[in-house]
């Protein structure tokens, strides 16, 4: 026999590219014959699919071996309760699939992040009917939210998160609303494909070294030999910053080693330029502009961002910091993604 | 990090139902199980109860282990097998109580459950009276409780599970029927299994010892019942034929192996008019049936009728069975017999009992004819000190010779071996019959109950020219035995002189009831098999469907049954009607002149436009409790007139 290499080391290894080679088939099936879904869809009855569980193969098996055991005893009780197991078995797979029949989900919202962190995307999934819809849960390929019933008529917001490492739009192309109602014999799912996307902004550099001063600041500054009343307050020490402002004092009291800030009138006109920053390649650079702007954002300074494709004039508040850190988010990356 | 084997009380929620759900099917097993058994399990429930209560820890693999070992080792000893439902009810108990003491997460429930289940099977394969159902159902509700408490969310109360279990076996409950109607029954078992071998049988026996202790028994148990579609016949003529014994050997008596006789319709003349009647015999596990002297024709397949006109099935009846039987109460058999069957029912045992062979000698000699011989010993028996007792002293050696000569007292099976031994002894042909004799009418159900207490042995004699002829020589020691069954034969004369007094009119009637219910129950649900199918699908127009066909009306009326439940489920989970109070919602929205955001509430939404539209807050207060009540109030299309009307105020 010639030793040809079989690629599988063993039979549980062959299943399991086999369930991943179908699963990723079906799931491709199941998008083409669904379409993309508006960011609010009712589920119809024809994309609510449903399968045995494992506790389901179980109860089927138990059920069969009761059966054979009826029919060579002739024991008309025992038929009775084999039926009746079969007829839970019937009933609980219409219940599994019309518990997520006719439940609208829609997508309820998505903050921006940092990378690194988990995006939170927020759906609702609103019970138009009468009746309680039980143990509905969402989930998509990087986990699950929690489980809850719906009362009738109630609408209730899930999350599913999803863990980002780089900066710019992370996207959940599907998720899946299941239920195992009511006897985990059956699972009924389905599919949306709504297409969501949120922003990532790149992760805030750990260490950045103090924004470089704009030259009124600077100039302010030199003569600010007595300058208590420019004293802003404390921050975090970063590596670089300048010996001359550590708080020595509050590091004597509390063992903690803080640089002291400064503001003045002018220091409101600051300029984060995006040339200036000393660092070499485009990450990091991005990475210490996004720090500044959320240091700065943080004490409500004014700033401006200078990239070599846009500008911001400075000035501060919530629209402000969105929009320069989605700048920096999508910085370069425009084209590729809209 | 958890303790190892500790418990968070994280099953608290469920583990009380999972327990009673347990306790339940287990408790139908509890009088047959050894007493050990139950203790242990109900112990390992209340350890494993209080364990979680009190965050304890579980006891570690070993010493499960070791439970597990000295448990197996205890029902092997008990029982001594592992099969039949005894020992297998007995592993199941066990399996359920050690499984609690590992039983962690939530889910290793399942199995519990399971066990559960596997164990209501086993009580119905053990008994199936009556209450079984109600017990099968209120079982299946429980478990399912249970079911559904470990797989629901934390917050549900149990009694919303409670009632989802209920709905869904409610729908459940019609297919199950659909399907026992339906679904073809088979007339032989696969493969046959006893069921339960720690049971010894309580019906005839196929041999009788009338010198040992007495095995009689008073067993109210039912060993069949009768319904006559023809006259009833009189108590004299009620000779339910059983078994024939006819070797002895000198102190027991047995029967022969069971062969087809293929010239029945050649040896026996029925004469008279026919009695048609059912029989639902109780599971005897033994082969033979029980009919009405003589049966001409019966219903049941795979049957035979012997040489000793016995009627018998192929397969031991294991199952209660019902069949009909047509019987004529006069008859001739056997005018002729052949020479071997001729000396197989004279042989007697070379030694022994030689008293009584002499005075059958003497007798015969004294005697005119074998009529005028037969009649004297039955005068023997009446004129003497014979007595009639079911408590008879044991006899020895020679039990014939000590019971005509020394004891005198005896029942059916004494005076049948002795009158059989001295017409053998005399030259006439003679064999021993058990069956039942009697039988009682309940008025209420016009069936007739005959018990294990109507057992009774008989005998019959070879006569030339006559055939075979029986000669009952109980009835000439007590008549009454005959006519009126046996509890009247020992009522009447010892029972009254102990205080017995016969049971009073109302307690009769209440066992009448109570039999009445039992047969309906045993003819209609137990009783429904393979004939009773084919005659209710013959009703329904099918004649003589087979398998397939039935299988396939099955499948048939099943799928429409479930069309049905999948339009009921739809109509639960349908949006309320297209409704009135979403569109006057919606006229409200548009005069506030803001949108409500995806899934914000109407409470929501009346905050926010409190605040902003120029619409006062009253009128809107009075529009989102309208239009809550008439969409999620109890009666919501009452609520829709003072929706309208709040709605249209809002300016």
């Amino acid at each position: 026999m010639s030793s040809t290499t079989w690629p599988f080391r063993n039979p549980g290894q062959l299943l399991t590219t086999l369930a991943s080679f179908v699963s990723v088939r079906v799931r491709r099936w199941a998008r083409k014959r669904q379409g993309a879904d508006p960011k609010s869809t009712r589920l119809r009855p024809g994309r609510v699919y449903i399968l045995p569980t494992a506790v389901g193969f179980v109860f089927g098996i138990m059920t069969f071996a009761m059966l054979l055991g009826s029919m060579n005893y002739n024991n008309n009780l025992s038929f009775v309760l084999t039926f009746l197991l079969v007829g839970i078995g019937l009933v609980s797979m219409h219940q599994c699939q019309r518990t997520l029949v006719g439940l609208e989900l829609s997508f309820a919202g998505v903050e921006p992040v940092f990378a690194g962190q988990s995006v939170q995307f927020r759906i609702a999934a609103t019970n138009h009917s009468r009746n309680t819809r039980h143990a509905i849960r969402l989930y998509c390929e990087h986990g699950f939210s929690e489980v809850h019933d719906l009362a009738r008529g109630e609408s209730r917001v899930f999350f599913l998160q999803v863990p980002t490492d780089r900066r710019g739009w992370v996207r959940l192309e599907r998720f899946g609303v299941n239920t195992l109602f009511p006897f985990e014999l059956f699972r009924s799912w389905a599919w949306l494909h709504m297409d969501l996307k949120a922003l990532v902004y790149p992760r805030p550099a750990d260490q950045a070294p103090l924004p470089p001063p704009t030259q009124a600041a600077r100039g302010h500054r030199q003569h600010d030999a007595r300058g208590e009343e420019d004293f802003a307050g404390l921050r975090r020490y970063h590596e670089g910053d300048s010996p001359r402002h550590v708080a020595w004092k509050a590091y004597a009291r509390t063992g903690q080693l803080l640089a002291k800030q400064f503001a003045g009138a002018d220091t409101s006109s600051q300029w984060f330029d995006f040339r200036a920053v000393p660092a070499p390649d485009v990450e990091t650079r991005l990475s210490i502009l996004t720090r500044w702007i959320v240091d700065a954002d943080r004490r409500s300074e004014d700033y401006g961002l200078r990239l070599p494709s846009a500008e911001f004039p400075p000035t501060h508040g919530d629209k402000q910091r969105r929009q320069t850190l989605e700048a920096l988010a999508l910085f370069d990356l425009e084209q590729s993604d809209g | 990090m958890a303790k190892r084997y500790g418990t968070d009380g994280s099953l608290l929620l469920t583990l009380p139902w999972t327990l009673a759900a347990l306790s339940v099917a287990l408790s139908a097993h509890v009088p047959f199980l050894p007493i050990w058994i139950s203790t242990a399990f109900f112990a390992c429930a209340a350890v494993r109860y209080v364990v979680e209560r009190r965050r304890m820890r579980l006891p570690s693999p070993w010493v499960r282990m070791v439970l597990a070992v000295i448990c197996f080792a205890g029902v092997w000893t008990t029982y001594g097998t592992i099969s039949g439902v005894g020992p297998g009810s007995a592993l199941l108990a066990i399996m359920a109580a050690l499984k609690l003491l590992e039983t962690r997460r939530r889910r290793d429930q399942f199995v519990l459950l399971f066990i559960a289940i596997f164990l209501v099977m086993a009580s119905l394969l053990r008994d199936q009276f009556l209450w079984s159902l109600p017990y099968l159902v209120a079982a299946m509700v429980l478990i399912m409780t249970a079911w559904l408490r470990m797989s629901a969310a934390d917050q549900v109360p149990a009694r919303r599970s409670f009632l989802t279990s209920g709905r869904l076996l409610a729908y459940a409950l019609p297919l199950a029927i659909a399907m026992w109607v339906f679904f073809p029954r088979l007339s032989a078992p696969f493969w046959s299994v006893p069921i339960d071998t720690s049971r010894g049988s309580t019906g005839l026996s196929d041999t009788m010892s009338p010198g040992d202790i007495s095995k009689l028994s008073m067993s109210d148990a039912v060993a069949f019942r009768v319904r006559f579609s023809s006259d009833v016949p009189p108590p004299r003529e009620r000779y339910w034929r059983g078994i024939v014994l006819n070797r002895f050997n000198g102190r027991e008596w047995f029967g022969g192996e069971p062969r087809s006789d293929p010239h029945v319709e050649n040896r026996i003349v029925y004469s008279g008019d026919p009695v048609d009647y059912e029989i639902t015999l109780e599971p005897t596990s033994q082969r033979w049936l029980l009919a009405l002297e003589l049966p001409f024709e019966t219903s049941i397949k795979q049957s035979f009728m012997t040489p000793e006109n016995l009627l018998i099935r192929m397969l031991p009846v294991d199952q209660r069975i019902a069949y009909r039987v047509t019987s004529y109460t006069e008859f001739r058999s056997d005018e002729e017999i052949s020479r071997l069957s001729r000396r197989w029912n004279l042989e007697l045992p070379d030694s022994g009992n030689r008293r009584t062979r002499e005075l059958a000698r003497t007798m015969r000699a004294e005697a005119e004819g074998e009529q005028d011989f037969i009649r004297a010993v039955l005068n023997r028996f009446n004129k003497e000190d014979y007595y009639y007792t079911l408590e008879p002293p044991p006899l020895g050696l020679n039990p014939v010779d000590q019971f005509l000569f020394d004891t005198q007292q005896g029942f059916c099976e004494h005076y049948a071996s002795a009158f059989v031994v001295m017409m053998r002894a005399a030259g006439i042909p003679a064999r021993v019959v058990v069956g039942y004799q009697g039988g009682e009418l309940n008025p209420l159900g016009g069936h007739m109950v005959v018990r294990q207490s109507d057992a009774h042995a008989w005998s019959e004699v070879w006569l030339e020219g006559e055939g075979w002829i029986r000669v009952d020589p109980t009835a000439a020691v007590a008549p009454e035995r005959v006519e009126f069954g046996i509890s009247e034969a020992l009522f009447s004369g010892i029972g009254q002189s102990w205080g017995f007094a016969a049971p009073s009119r109302l307690i009769y009637q209440l066992e009448m009831a109570i039999d009445l219910a039992n047969a309906t129950w045993d003819e209609w649900v137990l009783g429904y098999g393979p004939e009773a199918q084919q005659r209710l699908m013959r009703w329904l127009g099918m004649d003589n469907p087979g398998w397939r066909n039935m299988l396939l009306t099955l499948i048939g009326i099943v799928a429409a049954m479930v069309a049905l439940l999948s339009y009921l489920l739809y109509r639960r989970y349908k949006p309320p009607r297209r409704d009135r109070a979403a569109m006057l919602y919606r006229r409200f929205v548009r005069k506030t002149g803001m949108s409500p955001d995806t899934g914000e509430t109407p409470v929501a939404f009346a905050k926010r436009v409190t605040g902003h539209a120029r619409v006062s807050a009253q009128s809107v207060a009075n529009v989102t409790s309208a239009y809550l009540d008439a969409r999620y109030g109890p009666d919501g299309d009452a609520a829709l007139p003072r929706l309208k009307e709040a709605v249209a105020k809002v300016s």
